[in-house]
Protein backbone atom coordinates (compact mmCIF):
# COMPACT_ATOMS: atom_id res chain seq x y z
CA UNK A 1 0.00 0.00 0.00
CA UNK A 2 1.24 3.47 -0.86
CA UNK A 3 1.83 6.10 1.83
CA UNK A 4 -1.30 8.09 0.95
CA UNK A 5 -3.51 5.01 1.03
CA UNK A 6 -2.15 3.95 4.41
CA UNK A 7 -2.76 7.45 5.81
CA UNK A 8 -6.29 7.60 4.36
CA UNK A 9 -7.05 4.16 5.73
CA UNK A 10 -5.78 5.05 9.23
CA UNK A 11 -7.78 8.29 9.34
CA UNK A 12 -10.84 6.44 8.03
CA UNK A 13 -10.75 4.24 11.12
CA UNK A 14 -11.01 7.28 13.41
CA UNK A 15 -13.63 9.59 11.87
CA UNK A 16 -16.76 7.65 12.79
CA UNK A 17 -17.77 6.94 9.22
CA UNK A 18 -17.63 10.59 8.10
CA UNK A 19 -16.48 11.24 4.54
CA UNK A 20 -13.42 13.36 3.86
CA UNK A 21 -11.22 14.49 0.99
CA UNK A 22 -7.45 14.49 0.89
CA UNK A 23 -7.43 18.26 1.48
CA UNK A 24 -9.98 18.35 4.34
CA UNK A 25 -8.42 19.69 7.55
CA UNK A 26 -9.36 16.88 9.93
CA UNK A 27 -9.05 19.07 13.04
CA UNK A 28 -10.80 22.22 11.79
CA UNK A 29 -13.64 20.22 10.21
CA UNK A 30 -14.22 18.42 13.50
CA UNK A 31 -13.55 14.97 12.00
CA UNK A 32 -11.32 14.26 15.02
CA UNK A 33 -10.65 16.22 18.21
CA UNK A 34 -7.32 17.79 19.06
CA UNK A 35 -6.38 14.90 21.38
CA UNK A 36 -6.17 12.68 18.29
CA UNK A 37 -2.90 14.42 17.36
CA UNK A 38 -0.78 12.15 19.58
CA UNK A 39 -2.42 9.06 18.13
CA UNK A 40 -1.71 10.32 14.63
CA UNK A 41 1.92 11.22 15.28
CA UNK A 42 2.51 7.83 16.94
CA UNK A 43 0.98 6.11 13.88
CA UNK A 44 3.26 8.05 11.50
CA UNK A 45 6.34 7.22 13.61
CA UNK A 46 5.59 3.50 13.80
CA UNK A 47 4.03 2.85 10.41
CA UNK A 48 6.70 4.63 8.37
CA UNK A 49 9.63 4.27 10.78
CA UNK A 50 10.38 7.99 10.86
CA UNK A 51 11.81 9.84 13.85
CA UNK A 52 9.77 12.90 14.83
CA UNK A 53 11.58 15.85 16.39
CA UNK A 54 10.43 19.17 17.84
CA UNK A 55 10.68 20.95 14.50
CA UNK A 56 8.26 18.44 12.96
CA UNK A 57 5.57 19.05 15.57
CA UNK A 58 3.62 21.54 13.52
CA UNK A 59 -0.08 20.86 13.12
CA UNK A 60 0.25 21.86 9.45
CA UNK A 61 2.24 18.65 8.87
CA UNK A 62 -0.69 16.56 10.15
CA UNK A 63 -3.78 18.52 9.13
CA UNK A 64 -4.95 16.49 6.11
CA UNK A 65 -4.12 13.41 4.03
CA UNK A 66 -1.99 15.35 1.54
CA UNK A 67 -0.01 17.18 4.25
CA UNK A 68 0.73 13.95 6.16
CA UNK A 69 1.78 12.18 2.94
CA UNK A 70 4.08 15.03 1.94
CA UNK A 71 5.57 15.09 5.45
CA UNK A 72 6.28 11.35 5.45
CA UNK A 73 7.78 11.50 1.95
CA UNK A 74 10.06 14.35 3.04
CA UNK A 75 11.20 12.46 6.15
CA UNK A 76 11.92 9.33 4.13
CA UNK A 77 13.78 11.17 1.35
CA UNK B 1 10.09 3.70 60.43
CA UNK B 2 10.48 3.82 56.64
CA UNK B 3 11.16 0.70 54.57
CA UNK B 4 12.59 0.60 51.05
CA UNK B 5 11.09 -1.30 48.17
CA UNK B 6 12.41 -1.66 44.61
CA UNK B 7 10.00 -1.61 41.70
CA UNK B 8 11.07 -2.88 38.30
CA UNK B 9 9.67 -0.95 35.34
CA UNK B 10 8.96 -3.44 32.59
CA UNK B 11 9.35 -2.50 29.81
CA UNK B 12 11.86 0.16 30.86
CA UNK B 13 10.97 3.81 30.19
CA UNK B 14 13.03 6.07 27.94
CA UNK B 15 15.10 8.51 30.01
CA UNK B 16 13.25 11.38 28.33
CA UNK B 17 10.24 10.54 30.55
CA UNK B 18 12.18 11.19 33.78
CA UNK B 19 10.58 14.52 34.62
CA UNK B 20 7.02 13.37 33.87
CA UNK B 21 7.55 10.35 36.13
CA UNK B 22 9.21 12.27 38.97
CA UNK B 23 6.38 14.77 39.24
CA UNK B 24 3.73 12.04 39.65
CA UNK B 25 5.26 9.60 42.17
CA UNK B 26 4.26 11.31 45.43
CA UNK B 27 0.68 11.69 44.18
CA UNK B 28 0.35 7.92 43.72
CA UNK B 29 0.29 7.23 47.45
CA UNK B 30 0.61 9.24 50.66
CA UNK B 31 2.65 6.27 51.98
CA UNK B 32 5.55 7.09 49.63
CA UNK B 33 8.02 9.17 51.65
CA UNK B 34 10.87 9.26 49.14
CA UNK B 35 12.09 7.78 45.89
CA UNK B 36 15.11 7.37 43.65
CA UNK B 37 14.92 6.49 39.96
CA UNK B 38 17.14 3.58 38.92
CA UNK B 39 18.49 4.61 35.54
CA UNK B 40 21.21 4.04 33.03
CA UNK B 41 22.13 6.50 30.28
CA UNK B 42 19.11 5.77 28.13
CA UNK B 43 16.42 4.19 30.28
CA UNK B 44 14.64 4.21 33.62
CA UNK B 45 14.77 0.59 34.80
CA UNK B 46 13.11 0.91 38.17
CA UNK B 47 12.32 3.00 41.23
CA UNK B 48 13.65 2.62 44.78
CA UNK B 49 10.75 3.71 46.98
CA UNK B 50 10.89 4.70 50.64
CA UNK B 51 7.57 3.73 52.23
CA UNK B 52 5.99 4.59 55.55
CA UNK B 53 5.48 1.69 57.94
CA UNK B 54 2.18 -0.06 57.35
CA UNK B 55 2.25 0.65 53.63
CA UNK B 56 1.27 -2.09 51.18
CA UNK B 57 4.30 -2.29 48.84
CA UNK B 58 2.65 -4.52 46.26
CA UNK B 59 -0.41 -2.33 45.93
CA UNK B 60 1.81 0.73 45.55
CA UNK B 61 3.95 -1.06 42.95
CA UNK B 62 0.82 -1.98 41.00
CA UNK B 63 -0.40 1.62 41.08
CA UNK B 64 3.00 3.02 40.08
CA UNK B 65 3.08 0.72 37.06
CA UNK B 66 -0.53 1.59 36.22
CA UNK B 67 0.32 5.31 36.13
CA UNK B 68 3.45 4.63 34.08
CA UNK B 69 1.53 2.63 31.48
CA UNK B 70 -1.55 4.85 31.27
CA UNK B 71 0.00 8.31 31.52
CA UNK B 72 3.72 8.25 30.82
CA UNK B 73 4.75 5.43 28.48
CA UNK B 74 2.34 6.72 25.82
CA UNK B 75 3.86 10.18 25.83
CA UNK B 76 6.21 11.16 23.04
CA UNK B 77 9.36 12.28 24.84
CA UNK B 78 11.06 15.19 23.14
CA UNK B 79 13.65 17.64 24.45
CA UNK B 80 12.28 21.02 25.61
CA UNK B 81 11.63 23.49 22.79
CA UNK B 82 13.33 26.70 23.94
CA UNK B 83 11.99 29.91 22.35
CA UNK B 84 13.94 32.58 24.27
CA UNK B 85 17.07 32.90 26.41
CA UNK B 86 17.95 35.80 28.69
CA UNK B 87 20.87 38.10 27.96
CA UNK B 88 22.31 37.44 31.45
CA UNK B 89 24.29 34.24 32.07
CA UNK B 90 26.68 32.62 34.54
CA UNK B 91 25.76 34.48 37.67
CA UNK B 92 26.83 33.49 41.14
CA UNK B 93 23.94 31.86 43.01
CA UNK B 94 23.07 31.94 46.70
CA UNK B 95 23.95 28.76 48.60
CA UNK B 96 21.40 27.46 51.13
CA UNK B 97 19.19 30.45 50.47
CA UNK B 98 16.00 29.28 52.18
CA UNK B 99 17.88 28.38 55.38
CA UNK B 100 19.45 31.84 55.36
CA UNK B 101 16.00 33.43 54.96
CA UNK B 102 14.85 31.46 58.00
CA UNK B 103 17.95 32.39 60.04
CA UNK B 104 17.52 36.09 59.22
CA UNK B 105 13.82 35.82 60.12
CA UNK B 106 12.85 37.05 56.67
CA UNK B 107 10.45 34.08 56.39
CA UNK B 108 8.80 31.67 58.83
CA UNK B 109 7.54 28.19 57.98
CA UNK B 110 3.90 27.89 59.00
CA UNK B 111 3.16 24.38 57.65
CA UNK B 112 3.75 22.23 54.61
CA UNK B 113 4.24 24.64 51.71
CA UNK B 114 2.99 27.53 53.87
CA UNK B 115 5.30 30.47 54.47
CA UNK B 116 5.01 33.74 56.36
CA UNK B 117 6.94 36.69 54.87
CA UNK B 118 8.63 39.53 56.73
CA UNK B 119 8.59 43.17 55.64
CA UNK B 120 11.64 43.02 53.31
CA UNK B 121 10.19 40.29 51.13
CA UNK B 122 6.69 41.78 51.28
CA UNK B 123 8.14 45.01 49.84
CA UNK B 124 10.08 43.11 47.17
CA UNK B 125 7.01 41.05 46.15
CA UNK B 126 4.82 44.17 45.99
CA UNK B 127 7.42 46.16 44.04
CA UNK B 128 7.92 43.45 41.42
CA UNK B 129 4.17 42.93 41.17
CA UNK B 130 3.68 46.69 40.68
CA UNK B 131 6.16 46.65 37.79
CA UNK B 132 4.16 43.86 36.12
CA UNK B 133 0.79 45.43 36.89
CA UNK B 134 1.80 48.90 35.72
CA UNK B 135 3.23 47.46 32.50
CA UNK B 136 -0.03 45.55 31.96
CA UNK B 137 -2.25 48.57 32.56
CA UNK B 138 -0.12 50.98 30.51
CA UNK B 139 0.62 48.70 27.54
CA UNK B 140 -2.56 46.59 27.40
CA UNK B 141 -5.18 48.96 28.86
CA UNK B 142 -6.05 46.27 31.39
CA UNK B 143 -8.87 46.64 33.92
CA UNK B 144 -8.06 45.41 37.40
CA UNK B 145 -10.37 43.37 39.64
CA UNK B 146 -9.97 41.88 43.10
CA UNK B 147 -11.71 38.53 43.54
CA UNK B 148 -12.92 36.73 46.67
CA UNK B 149 -10.68 33.96 47.93
CA UNK B 150 -13.28 31.22 47.57
CA UNK B 151 -14.53 30.04 44.20
CA UNK B 152 -17.78 28.15 43.56
CA UNK B 153 -17.21 24.44 43.00
CA UNK B 154 -19.50 24.67 39.96
CA UNK B 155 -17.22 27.28 38.40
CA UNK B 156 -14.19 25.07 38.89
CA UNK B 157 -16.15 22.17 37.43
CA UNK B 158 -16.88 24.17 34.27
CA UNK B 159 -13.14 24.79 33.92
CA UNK B 160 -12.62 21.03 33.61
CA UNK B 161 -10.41 21.06 36.70
CA UNK B 162 -11.87 17.92 38.27
CA UNK B 163 -11.11 15.77 35.25
CA UNK B 164 -7.63 17.11 34.66
CA UNK B 165 -6.14 17.96 38.07
CA UNK B 166 -7.96 16.02 40.84
CA UNK B 167 -4.70 15.70 42.78
CA UNK B 168 -4.40 19.46 43.35
CA UNK B 169 -8.00 20.17 44.39
CA UNK B 170 -8.61 21.99 47.65
CA UNK B 171 -12.24 21.77 48.80
CA UNK B 172 -13.61 24.09 51.45
CA UNK B 173 -16.20 22.63 53.76
CA UNK B 174 -17.90 23.46 57.06
CA UNK B 175 -20.21 21.81 59.54
CA UNK B 176 -23.59 21.42 57.90
CA UNK B 177 -25.95 24.26 58.79
CA UNK B 178 -28.09 22.29 61.27
CA UNK B 179 -28.45 22.51 65.04
CA UNK B 180 -28.26 18.71 65.41
CA UNK B 181 -24.97 18.67 63.48
CA UNK B 182 -23.49 21.39 65.69
CA UNK B 183 -24.59 19.48 68.79
CA UNK B 184 -23.16 16.19 67.48
CA UNK B 185 -19.90 17.94 66.69
CA UNK B 186 -19.64 19.45 70.17
CA UNK B 187 -20.47 16.14 71.86
CA UNK B 188 -17.80 14.33 69.84
CA UNK B 189 -15.29 17.12 70.32
CA UNK B 190 -15.70 16.93 74.10
CA UNK B 191 -15.71 13.13 74.31
CA UNK B 192 -12.80 12.54 71.94
CA UNK B 193 -10.85 15.61 73.07
CA UNK B 194 -10.15 16.96 69.64
CA UNK B 195 -10.83 16.65 65.95
CA UNK B 196 -11.02 13.16 64.39
CA UNK B 197 -12.58 11.26 61.53
CA UNK B 198 -16.00 11.69 63.18
CA UNK B 199 -16.21 15.12 61.55
CA UNK B 200 -16.51 13.90 57.94
CA UNK B 201 -20.18 12.80 58.03
CA UNK B 202 -20.93 16.23 59.53
CA UNK B 203 -19.63 17.99 56.40
CA UNK B 204 -22.42 17.85 53.88
CA UNK B 205 -21.21 20.73 51.74
CA UNK B 206 -18.61 20.90 49.01
CA UNK B 207 -19.98 23.93 47.22
CA UNK B 208 -16.81 26.04 47.47
CA UNK B 209 -13.15 25.45 46.72
CA UNK B 210 -9.91 27.35 47.03
CA UNK B 211 -8.95 28.67 43.59
CA UNK B 212 -5.93 27.08 41.89
CA UNK B 213 -5.49 30.15 39.71
CA UNK B 214 -7.01 33.60 39.23
CA UNK B 215 -8.24 33.40 35.62
CA UNK B 216 -11.04 30.99 36.58
CA UNK B 217 -12.59 33.83 38.60
CA UNK B 218 -12.54 35.98 35.46
CA UNK B 219 -14.42 33.47 33.30
CA UNK B 220 -16.90 32.94 36.14
CA UNK B 221 -17.34 36.72 36.46
CA UNK B 222 -18.15 37.00 32.74
CA UNK B 223 -20.35 33.91 32.37
CA UNK B 224 -23.49 34.34 30.23
CA UNK B 225 -22.14 37.59 28.77
CA UNK B 226 -22.53 38.58 25.15
CA UNK B 227 -19.83 40.97 23.93
CA UNK B 228 -20.27 43.01 20.75
CA UNK B 229 -18.54 41.34 17.81
CA UNK B 230 -15.66 43.84 17.76
CA UNK B 231 -14.98 44.01 21.50
CA UNK B 232 -11.69 42.87 23.00
CA UNK B 233 -10.73 43.17 26.67
CA UNK B 234 -7.80 42.64 29.02
CA UNK B 235 -8.39 41.94 32.72
CA UNK B 236 -5.81 41.65 35.48
CA UNK B 237 -6.08 40.47 39.07
CA UNK B 238 -3.87 39.30 41.90
CA UNK B 239 -4.77 36.80 44.55
CA UNK B 240 -3.93 33.79 46.63
CA UNK B 241 -4.01 30.48 44.75
CA UNK B 242 -3.92 27.00 46.23
CA UNK B 243 -2.71 23.69 44.82
CA UNK B 244 -2.11 20.64 46.97
CA UNK B 245 1.51 19.71 46.30
CA UNK B 246 1.85 16.49 48.33
CA UNK B 247 5.54 16.10 49.25
CA UNK B 248 6.69 18.28 46.37
CA UNK B 249 6.44 21.50 48.38
CA UNK B 250 9.84 23.17 48.62
CA UNK B 251 11.22 26.49 49.92
CA UNK B 252 9.48 29.35 48.07
CA UNK B 253 9.73 27.37 44.84
CA UNK B 254 6.64 25.23 45.29
CA UNK B 255 4.01 26.32 47.82
CA UNK B 256 0.48 25.08 48.52
CA UNK B 257 -0.61 28.64 49.14
CA UNK B 258 0.90 31.22 46.82
CA UNK B 259 0.20 34.45 44.93
CA UNK B 260 -0.59 34.79 41.25
CA UNK B 261 -0.67 37.99 39.20
CA UNK B 262 -2.92 37.03 36.33
CA UNK B 263 -3.68 38.74 33.03
CA UNK B 264 -6.57 37.47 30.87
CA UNK B 265 -6.97 38.39 27.19
CA UNK B 266 -10.49 38.13 25.79
CA UNK B 267 -11.59 38.73 22.21
CA UNK B 268 -10.90 37.46 18.70
CA UNK B 269 -8.38 34.71 18.12
CA UNK B 270 -5.99 37.16 16.46
CA UNK B 271 -6.30 39.64 19.33
CA UNK B 272 -5.63 36.99 21.99
CA UNK B 273 -2.66 35.48 20.16
CA UNK B 274 -1.17 38.90 19.39
CA UNK B 275 -1.58 39.93 23.04
CA UNK B 276 0.14 36.77 24.25
CA UNK B 277 3.03 37.36 21.85
CA UNK B 278 3.37 41.03 22.77
CA UNK B 279 3.10 40.21 26.48
CA UNK B 280 5.92 37.68 26.22
CA UNK B 281 8.10 40.29 24.53
CA UNK B 282 7.45 42.79 27.34
CA UNK B 283 8.06 40.13 30.00
CA UNK B 284 11.36 39.02 28.50
CA UNK B 285 12.44 42.67 28.33
CA UNK B 286 11.60 43.09 32.04
CA UNK B 287 13.54 39.92 32.91
CA UNK B 288 16.57 41.20 31.00
CA UNK B 289 16.32 44.61 32.69
CA UNK B 290 16.12 42.86 36.08
CA UNK B 291 19.40 41.15 35.16
CA UNK B 292 17.91 37.69 35.62
CA UNK B 293 19.08 34.49 33.98
CA UNK B 294 16.44 32.20 32.51
CA UNK B 295 14.71 31.01 29.39
CA UNK B 296 11.26 30.33 27.95
CA UNK B 297 10.09 27.00 26.54
CA UNK B 298 7.00 25.19 25.30
CA UNK B 299 5.30 23.55 28.29
CA UNK B 300 2.29 21.56 29.44
CA UNK B 301 -0.01 21.43 32.46
CA UNK B 302 0.33 18.73 35.19
CA UNK B 303 -2.57 16.53 34.00
CA UNK B 304 -3.02 13.49 36.24
CA UNK B 305 -5.26 10.47 36.77
CA UNK B 306 -7.02 10.66 33.44
CA UNK B 307 -6.86 8.34 30.43
CA UNK B 308 -6.34 11.41 28.21
CA UNK B 309 -3.41 12.88 30.19
CA UNK B 310 -0.74 11.87 27.65
CA UNK B 311 -2.81 13.12 24.69
CA UNK B 312 -3.58 16.41 26.45
CA UNK B 313 0.10 17.00 27.23
CA UNK B 314 1.06 16.21 23.65
CA UNK B 315 -1.66 18.46 22.23
CA UNK B 316 -0.59 21.39 24.40
CA UNK B 317 3.00 21.01 23.27
CA UNK B 318 2.23 20.44 19.60
CA UNK B 319 -0.05 23.45 19.35
CA UNK B 320 2.23 25.49 21.63
CA UNK B 321 -0.74 26.39 23.82
CA UNK B 322 1.54 27.01 26.80
CA UNK B 323 4.94 28.63 27.25
CA UNK B 324 6.73 28.92 30.56
CA UNK B 325 9.25 31.49 31.72
CA UNK B 326 11.84 29.49 33.67
CA UNK B 327 14.30 31.37 35.90
CA UNK B 328 17.47 29.94 37.40
CA UNK B 329 17.70 29.34 41.15
CA UNK B 330 21.07 27.61 40.75
CA UNK B 331 23.44 27.35 37.80
CA UNK B 332 21.64 24.29 36.47
CA UNK B 333 18.17 24.38 37.99
CA UNK B 334 15.25 26.55 36.92
CA UNK B 335 11.71 27.14 38.21
CA UNK B 336 8.63 28.23 36.25
CA UNK B 337 7.97 31.84 37.27
CA UNK B 338 5.30 32.62 34.66
CA UNK B 339 3.23 30.94 31.97
CA UNK B 340 1.64 32.29 28.78
CA UNK B 341 -1.43 30.33 27.70
CA UNK B 342 -3.86 30.18 24.80
CA UNK B 343 -7.25 28.52 25.48
CA UNK B 344 -8.93 29.29 22.16
CA UNK B 345 -12.71 29.02 22.71
CA UNK B 346 -12.58 26.51 25.59
CA UNK B 347 -13.63 28.88 28.38
CA UNK B 348 -15.91 30.95 26.15
CA UNK B 349 -17.95 27.86 25.40
CA UNK B 350 -17.83 26.47 28.94
CA UNK B 351 -19.00 29.77 30.49
CA UNK B 352 -21.28 30.86 27.64
CA UNK B 353 -19.30 34.02 26.85
CA UNK B 354 -20.11 35.09 23.32
CA UNK B 355 -18.64 37.59 20.92
CA UNK B 356 -21.36 38.69 18.54
CA UNK B 357 -24.27 36.40 17.74
CA UNK B 358 -22.52 33.12 17.09
CA UNK B 359 -18.83 33.22 17.99
CA UNK B 360 -17.50 32.00 21.34
CA UNK B 361 -15.13 34.37 23.11
CA UNK B 362 -11.50 33.33 22.64
CA UNK B 363 -9.19 33.68 25.60
CA UNK B 364 -5.62 33.41 26.77
CA UNK B 365 -3.88 34.25 30.01
CA UNK B 366 -0.55 35.01 31.61
CA UNK B 367 0.15 34.07 35.22
CA UNK B 368 3.14 35.10 37.34
CA UNK B 369 3.99 33.17 40.49
CA UNK B 370 5.07 36.11 42.63
CA UNK B 371 6.86 34.08 45.33
CA UNK B 372 8.78 32.17 42.67
CA UNK B 373 9.74 35.36 40.87
CA UNK B 374 11.05 36.78 44.15
CA UNK B 375 12.89 33.56 45.00
CA UNK B 376 14.64 33.53 41.61
CA UNK B 377 15.46 37.23 42.04
CA UNK B 378 17.13 36.78 45.44
CA UNK B 379 18.76 33.50 44.33
CA UNK B 380 20.53 35.52 41.65
CA UNK B 381 20.96 38.94 43.28
CA UNK B 382 21.41 38.04 46.95
CA UNK B 383 19.91 39.55 50.08
CA UNK B 384 21.24 43.13 49.98
CA UNK B 385 18.02 45.18 49.92
CA UNK B 386 19.79 48.32 48.66
CA UNK B 387 21.02 46.44 45.62
CA UNK B 388 17.50 45.14 44.89
CA UNK B 389 16.12 48.62 44.41
CA UNK B 390 19.12 49.87 42.44
CA UNK B 391 18.09 47.21 39.90
CA UNK B 392 14.30 47.59 40.11
CA UNK B 393 13.76 51.34 40.58
CA UNK B 394 14.75 52.45 37.05
CA UNK B 395 12.41 49.82 35.61
CA UNK B 396 9.60 50.76 37.98
CA UNK B 397 9.96 54.40 36.83
CA UNK B 398 9.56 53.42 33.16
CA UNK B 399 6.08 51.98 33.65
CA UNK B 400 4.97 54.29 36.44
CA UNK B 401 5.41 57.32 34.18
CA UNK B 402 3.38 55.88 31.27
Amino acid sequence: MKIKEKVRSFLGEHVNGKEFDDTDNIFEKGLVNSLFAMNLVTFVEREFAVAIDNADLDLNNFKDVNAITTFVERKLA
Amino acid sequence: MDMTYDIKIDPALAIGHKEELEKRIFFISADISGFELLTDEKQIQGIKLSLLSGADPQLIATNVNKVIQSEIAQQIALPPKVIWRSARHHQAYQEGLFDRLLEKEMVYEMGEGLVCFGDQLIRLMDTLDDVIKNMTVSQFAAQEYRYPTLIRTKALEKCGYFKSFPHMLMFVSRLHNDIDMYQEFQDNYRQKEGIGPYIFPLFKNADYCLPPTMCYHTYHQLQNTRYSENRNQVITSKGKSFRYESKYHRTLERLWDFTIREIVFLGSKDFVLECRQKYMKFTFDIIDKLGLEGHSEVASDPFFCNADSAAKIFNQKMQELKYELRLNVTGDRTIAAASFNFHDEFFGERFNIKRGETEWMRSGCVGFGIERLVYAFISQHGLDEKKWYEIIDPLAEVYKSK
